[in-house]
């Protein structure tokens, strides 16, 4: 299947760079145009996403080989919705701070296309090691677009930075609605694209 | 044949195993939770009274729940207020139950402890026992009056109407005239950026000190909000760009009886709060008024 093992630290910056869920495998679309509206709202989702990835990584890598392979998708919804469910309770019960501003995020991850991606591309061919390195540069690449997207429309649409005011006025009203994700997507996908060509043209040089 | 059974034996195996797992994780995080949700409720109902760390409450604060349920009594519909009565020096609930053009019928005491009757299932028990069994009973709402001593301080409504997604959850706060004294939003699924700006200052506290006429009468208008109010509702303080005391009151008497100023973008979560809060101010102020008829009449020793 692939020519050689990959390392730990190439796996983490898959994730993050060759594969990042948004702008180069265009997973998990709906999160990316409906809630990255704001920095914070990306990291906040971001760090649910990391959680739940890790987790149901390392949770089907272990039992892989127990699943019957007609029903690992109902497995893989239940293994997630199980995680979902325990952060859920547990944030809510032990960080009440945290939970306030993240409930509406946490409940919405079961429903997330690039957890079940990962864990039938990666988890459940490879052992737990690799899938928790998977699961953390996948989660911080999900948060690392979040951001950067919730960067650019926060600025563009409120006019701030993770809450503070730094243009003093509202640019363009538009990037706050769900309309303007889909733009911004689409831009980060072109730049994104255009730096991997303009770096192969000088690694040829 | 064989294979499917496999299967189903492997997928109830997962599943039951997913149960246990959420079972026991609930289990023990239930009573943390419930108990975050009670004194987040707590801080936020001192904090509309306007008390803080800086300024704890009083000792002589004390906070009295009202339930409100609708029976269903052989066809007619009755409505059962619990009402905390003082016996004798103790605490305790009656059940009142009144027609709804406001007509006494009949009262039960209730063996219910006080505390016990924050837990719905525990008031139900205590319903139960004294009503005849093929009475229908849903849980309406509740009310909770705020009495430091012998004065009453406000009331605090916790309050629930559709937003624009889903149900917004909020308590509002009047003073004994019906004046609201504050709104804060307790829960709510509306979009980040648009509907969810309904919990900034800048918003909610548009509806404080709008007097209970005012309030019948308010609408929601589409205009910006003008930068001097957005200031006083932030309440920065004064070194933060904010206003002095002085100027503070002055724009707060200026846009006392202005409308609310709909958030852009998201005029329809601003009517549902605004047509949420004035629902349920006008219909506490008509139940309370025809609730304290019938303690009046009944000479119950209520506790508030």
């Amino acid at each position: 299947m692939k020519a050689r093992k990959k390392t730990n630290s190439e796996l983490f910056f898959n994730g993050i760079l060759n594969e990042n869920p948004i702008f180069r495998l265009a997973l998990s679309m709906c999160p990316a145009v409906g809630i990255s509206t704001t920095v914070m709202n990306g990291v906040l989702l971001g760090t649910a996403v990391l959680f739940v990835q890790v987790f149901s990584s390392c949770t089907i890598a272990a039992i892989k080989n127990y699943i019957h392979p007609r029903i690992r998708i109902p497995t893989y919804t239940l293994t997630i919705a199980t995680w979902v469910t325990v952060i859920d309770l547990m944030l809510a019960a032990y960080v009440p701070e945290a939970y306030k501003e993240m409930g509406i995020f946490v409940k919405l991850i079961v429903a997330f296309a690039i957890i079940t991606m990962r864990l039938e591309t990666f988890a459940c061919r490879n052992p737990v090691g690799a899938s928790f390195w998977d699961g953390i540069g996948m989660g911080l690449g999900f948060t690392f677009g979040m951001m950067a997207l919730g960067l650019v429309r926060e600025l563009l649409g409120m006019g701030t930075i993770l809450g503070y005011d730094v243009l003093g006025f509202r640019p363009l009203l538009f990037f706050v609605l769900p309309a303007a994700g889909f733009f911004c997507v689409g831009l980060m996908m072109a730049i994104f694209n255009y730096m991997e060509i303009v770096y192969n043209r000088r690694k040829k040089v | 044949m064989k294979e499917i059974f496999r299967i189903t034996i492997g997928l109830t195996i997962s599943c039951l195993v997913a149960a246990v797992i959420m079972g026991s994780v609930f289990a023990i995080t239930d009573k943390a939770k419930k108990h975050n949700e009670h004194v987040n409720v707590q801080d936020t109902m001192l904090g509309l009274l306007g008390f803080n760390k800086d300024k704890p409450a009083p000792r002589d604060l004390r906070f009295f729940s009202i339930y409100r349920y609708t029976l269903d009594d052989s066809g007619a519909t009755r409505l059962a207020y619990m009402v905390p009565v003082l016996d004798g020096g103790k605490e305790k609930y009656e059940l009142v139950v009144i027609t709804p053009a406001g007509e006494f019928v009949e009262r039960f005491p209730l063996k219910i402890n006080p505390e016990a009757a924050n837990e719905g299932h525990e008031r139900e028990l205590a319903l139960r026992s004294v009503l005849r069994p093929s009475t229908g009973l849903s849980f309406a709402d509740s009310a909770i009056l705020a009495v430091k001593g012998k004065e009453r301080l406000a009331y605090l409504l916790p309050s629930e109407f559709p937003g624009f997604k889903t149900f917004i959850k909020v308590i509002l706060a009047l003073d004994p005239m019906f004046t609201v004294i504050g709104l804060e939003i307790m829960e709510h699924e509306e979009d980040p950026g648009l509907g969810a700006e309904i919990v900034q200052p800048y918003f909610k506290h548009q509806f404080r000190g709008k007097s209970f006429d005012r309030l019948r009468e308010l609408k929601v208008i589409k205009e910006p909000l003008p930068d001097e109010y957005k200031t006083a509702l932030e309440k920065k303080a004064p070194d933060k760009g904010g206003l002095s005391k002085a100027d503070l009151e002055t724009l707060r008497d200026k846009y006392r009886d202005e409308d609310i100023y709909a958030i852009t973008g998201a005029t329809i979560s601003s009517n549902a709060v605004t047509s949420g809060v004035i629902n349920a101010a006008k219909k506490f102020s008509y139940r309370l008024k025809t609730l304290e008829k019938v303690i009046a009449a009944q000479r119950l020793a209520v506790s508030f």
